[in-house]
């Protein structure tokens, strides 16, 4: 401990005895900051370059025509991005019908209606499903959900609008298995329901109290609390968080690859097995070569264009919601 | 009513009940969905892991923690192998992602406040976080795995430190942000160089938030697959000590052994599954928990 | 009109030494932000060695700005530039080749709110003797024990210096930093507000504490608090709206300031 010594005298020149502490630890210090921030950069760049000199081949064979052929056949050498293309978009649209409602009536609940004491284990319990690992869904889907999907949805819906003109194709199961595009779709709500609903949450939450008081304060129910005051005020950023999940959906691989039933071709029925990029990718790139290779890597450029003008769109929206 | 009724009170000036019935059934819709996908939610988390405990505790036995991954067709076996892989690639990625991302965060929030830079690195880094992984997988059999001609460790290792990255600059940014300013100029009151009041002032400040970061970042890359497909692959026996060849882990295991057709497969499958389940949860949870207690002080 | 003012300085407490030697001379002082916005407009003042100089007038004036070029601490921020001179002890401190950490460790300062830092309390003291002189432990006890006796710190902590600082009453927290601060031998200390977050008991030991480190240091002292000016120091400057309205011993400038705008201030009037 402090040894007692009492009345140190001042030194009378502390110039003398003071020595500087190094700069260049300074600067060497500063300079390794930047250069890691900087490896950000490099390695975004690094992605797109990779994948888009991977996929070159492909474009130059194809061209134009590769995104609108449904045609991918090994033995032929012929490739068309169309049919991976439409699983995408189609699973992900549908994870955000299912999963907004969802994820705004969970925001909701957590902001409004939960008691005080439930609302750090409530949110919590939320936060813990974006924390899930993405095979674990897959497993989940597949063996639990999908059964279940087939038996109480599928078949009676089936048998409903069998015949029937367009319902009759787009809700018909050809083999009620419980996979296909639809349970893809619903196994990304619930993968994406856990990140919109925190973001709207602190959204919703940063509205000032005042605001939410006076509205109360003129006799506004809950609802109309929400729809005509916390809703507007929070609508760009609440749009922002959406567009977060689409992106989260649009390049979500493992769970996709268990439930989408992975078909190479197009049908018309939300019920039927399809294919998204990111689950071609997954199962057919550790045994491809050649220009199967290049398409996939083709697929994968693809993908990153879409989900990067999602996410930039989303991020613009959100600007530095909280960690996603 | 019965205001009247009582001569003493003032009789109201309106009825009660005016609030249209139609605004209390919208209200009452609104806090009964509302409430549902609150439930739902928590029902889902539930299903997911009574799944896991019912299918995966059958096959928690020694062996599990003891034996390789078997090969096809034949008995018993465990799933040692993929453990090790697992942790020894995590860690590789977390060793890399921990200095790169403190730094990168360090950079944005006390050097480049102001800087254009700056804002587009965390413009890009918040994308980064979002990217699909299964792309990060693509770019580094590009980078890696394809020029050296071989799957490996460092392959996988460098793909988890990809995705790792990003997340623990932003919690790193994010809690630098919320030291005071005060406490660096005091700092640079006392004439300290701005690389010692960020080491030895605003880092330590930070400590909790940060350590935080790092935790969730390890949550996040724990049970990752589709970076691994391309950049470890698996396999079905110990692997090389130079990370090699194929690298088992537990999540490319979980996703071949899952859909395999041997009985013994699949429960080691449910097995990996609840294993790296708890692992992350546990890690989620105890992230936060650092972090309330962090707060509080 | 009289010119008795509301506040008077406690006799005999400020024995302003008009001989005493100038410490820092600002000369043809402007300071500038980054928004281009003028904070201080052609000052002129002297700091005299081992005397209390209060910087007063109301919120905006300046007085802090003034006082953050001391230490160029306003430099942390990008944008803010002060032009002009300032010379402590005749060399210019806004030189560029000045080294800014040297500056700082000559020129110490205490801020509003207290600062200690995330570390021991005896480490808050240390953290400032290490960055510039390399001591054996003894020493380095020493130079700790110093300080702290110094900021009226040491009976209430010596069991304690392992603790955290952060875990100090807000007192306490503030005697800690001037210990921090004087533990670096400093020539200047400069003070921001440093009792505006205080309560009254506290406030009065930190006033005590200045008055007794004025007999090693050139002090110079911002503070809202007109008895505070008017109680602690020897000289008080009146800034408004970023101009040096009027400096002088504070006895004079208390009992019978030459500018009707001081007269104003110190009575209440404005500000």
């Amino acid at each position: 401990m402090v040894a007692l010594t009492e009345n140190v005298a001042l030194a009378t020149s502390p110039a003398a005895t003071r020595r500087a502490p190094s700069r260049l630890g300074d600067r060497i210090f500063r300079a390794a900051a930047l250069g890691s921030a900087l490896l950000v950069l490099v390695v975004l760049a690094g992605i797109l370059a990779a994948i888009a000199y991977g996929g070159w081949p492909a474009f130059q064979t194809f061209g134009p025509g590769f995104l609108t052929s449904s045609a991918w056949n090994v033995g032929r050498e012929e490739y068309g991005a169309l049919v991976a293309i439409i699983g995408t978009l189609v699973s992900a649209v549908l994870a955000l019908v299912i999963g907004v409602p969802i994820s705004l009536g969970i925001a909701i609940y957590l902001t409004q209606l939960c008691p005080g004491w439930a609302r750090r284990p409530v949110a919590m319990t939320i936060e813990l499903l974006a924390a899930v690992p993405s095979i674990i869904y897959g497993m989940w889907g597949l063996f639990v959900f999908a059964p279940l999907f087939a038996r109480f949805v599928q078949v009676p819906v089936s048998n409903l609008v069998e015949g029937m003109p367009i319902v009759g194709t787009l809700l018909y199961a050809q083999v009620p298995s419980g996979v296909g595009v639809l349970t893809a779709g619903i196994i990304l709500a619930i993968m994406i329901v856990p990140f919109v609903a925190s973001i709207t949450r602190d959204m919703l939450d940063q509205i000032p109290t005042v605001l939410r008081e006076s509205a109360y304060g003129i006799g506004c129910t809950t609802w109309e609390v929400v729809r005509h005051v916390l809703v507007p005020q929070a609508s760009v950023s609440i749009i922002g968080a959406i567009m977060l999940g689409l992106g989260r959906a649009l390049g979500e691989t493992m769970a996709v690859t268990f439930v989408i039933g992975n078909a190479n071709r197009l049908s018309a029925s939300i019920f039927d097995p399809g294919s998204t990029i990111a689950s071609r990718i997954a199962n057919e790139f550790n045994e491809a070569d050649g220009m199967q290779l290049n398409a996939l890597m083709a697929l994968g450029c693809i993908l990153f264009v879409i989900t990067f003008i999602v996410l930039i769109v989303a991020r613009l929206l959100v600007r530095r919601a909280k960690v996603a | 009513m019965t205001a009247s009724s009582t001569p003493a009170t003032v009789p109201a000036m309106q009825a009660w009940g005016r609030v249209r019935s139609g605004r209390r059934s919208a209200d009452r819709a609104l806090k009964v969905l509302a409430t549902a996908a609150t439930v739902l939610g928590a029902v889902v988390l539930g299903s997911i892991l009574l799944m896991l405990i019912v299918e995966g505790v059958r096959g928690l036995t020694p062996a599990l923690f003891t034996e390789p991954t078997p090969g096809p067709g034949s008995e018993g076996g465990g799933i040692a192998n993929a453990i090790l892989g697992s942790l020894v690639m995590t860690a590789i990625g977390i060793v890399i992602a921990t200095p790169v991302g403190v730094m990168a965060g360090t950079y944005l929030a006390e050097y480049g406040r102001t800087s254009k830079l700056a804002a587009l690195i965390r413009f890009l880094n918040d994308i980064l976080l979002s990217a699909p992984s299964i792309l990060i997988g693509l770019f580094v059999y590009t980078l890696m795995v394809r020029p050296m001609g071989s799957y490996s460790g460092w392959a996988g290792g460098v793909a988890l430190a990809i995705i790792a990255t990003p997340v623990i600059v932003r919690t790193t940014e994010d809690m630098l942000r919320l030291v005071p300013g005060a406490l660096r100029e005091a700092g640079a009151a006392l004439g300290a160089p701005a690389s010692v009041v960020i080491r030895q002032v605003t880092w330590r400040a930070a400590q909790t938030g940060m350590v935080t970061g790092v935790l969730l970042a390890l949550a996040r890359i724990a049970g990752e697959t589709a970076p691994l497909l391309f950049t470890a692959l698996n396999n079905n026996s110990w692997f090389s000590p130079n990370l090699m060849g194929g690298v088992p882990n537990l999540p490319v295991m979980i996703y071949q052994f899952a859909l395999s057709p041997y009985d013994n497969w699949r429960q080691l499958a449910w097995a990996g599954a609840l294993l790296i389940t708890a692992a992350i949860l546990a890690l989620s949870i105890v992230a936060r928990v650092v972090l309330r207690g962090g707060k509080s002080r | 009109m009289s010119a008795t003012a509301t506040v008077a300085p406690t006799p005999g407490a400020s024995r302003a030494d008009e001989t005493a030697p100038v410490r820092i001379a600002v000369k043809n002082l402007n300071f500038f932000y980054d928004n281009g916005f003028q904070g201080l407009k052609n000052i002129n003042l002297n700091f005299h060695d081992r005397q209390v100089t209060a910087l007063i007038g109301p919120s905006g004036c300046g007085k802090s700005t003034l006082l953050r070029t001391f230490n160029r601490i306003y430099s942390v921020y990008p944008g803010q530039r002060a032009e002009g001179e300032i010379l402590l002890d005749g060399r210019n401190i806004l030189d560029p080749s000045i080294d800014l950490n040297e500056l700082r460790a000559r020129v110490g300062m205490v801020f509003q709110k207290p600062t200690p830092f995330p570390m021991s309390i005896y480490d808050n003291v240390a953290f400032g003797i290490r960055l510039y002189e390399r001591l054996g432990k003894a020493d380095l006890d020493a130079r700790v024990e110093e300080a702290l006796r110094k900021s009226a710190l040491w009976d209430e902590v010596k069991d304690k210096l392992r603790q955290s600082g952060m875990g100090l009453s807000g007192g306490q927290q503030q005697r800690l930093c001037i210990a921090r601060t004087v533990a670096q031998r400093p020539e200047v200390i400069l003070f921001d507000e440093p009792t505006s977050a205080l309560d009254p008991i506290s406030t009065g030991r930190i006033e005590e504490l200045i008055e007794q480190l004025r007999s090693e240091f050139t002090i110079a002292i911002v503070t809202h608090n007109m008895q505070q000016a008017a109680r602690i120091s020897q000289f008080t400057a009146f800034m408004y709206l970023g101009e040096l309205i009027e400096f002088g011993q504070t006895t004079r400038m208390f009992m019978n300031p030459a500018k009707q705008q001081t007269q104003d201030y110190i009575t209440g009037r404005f500000g």
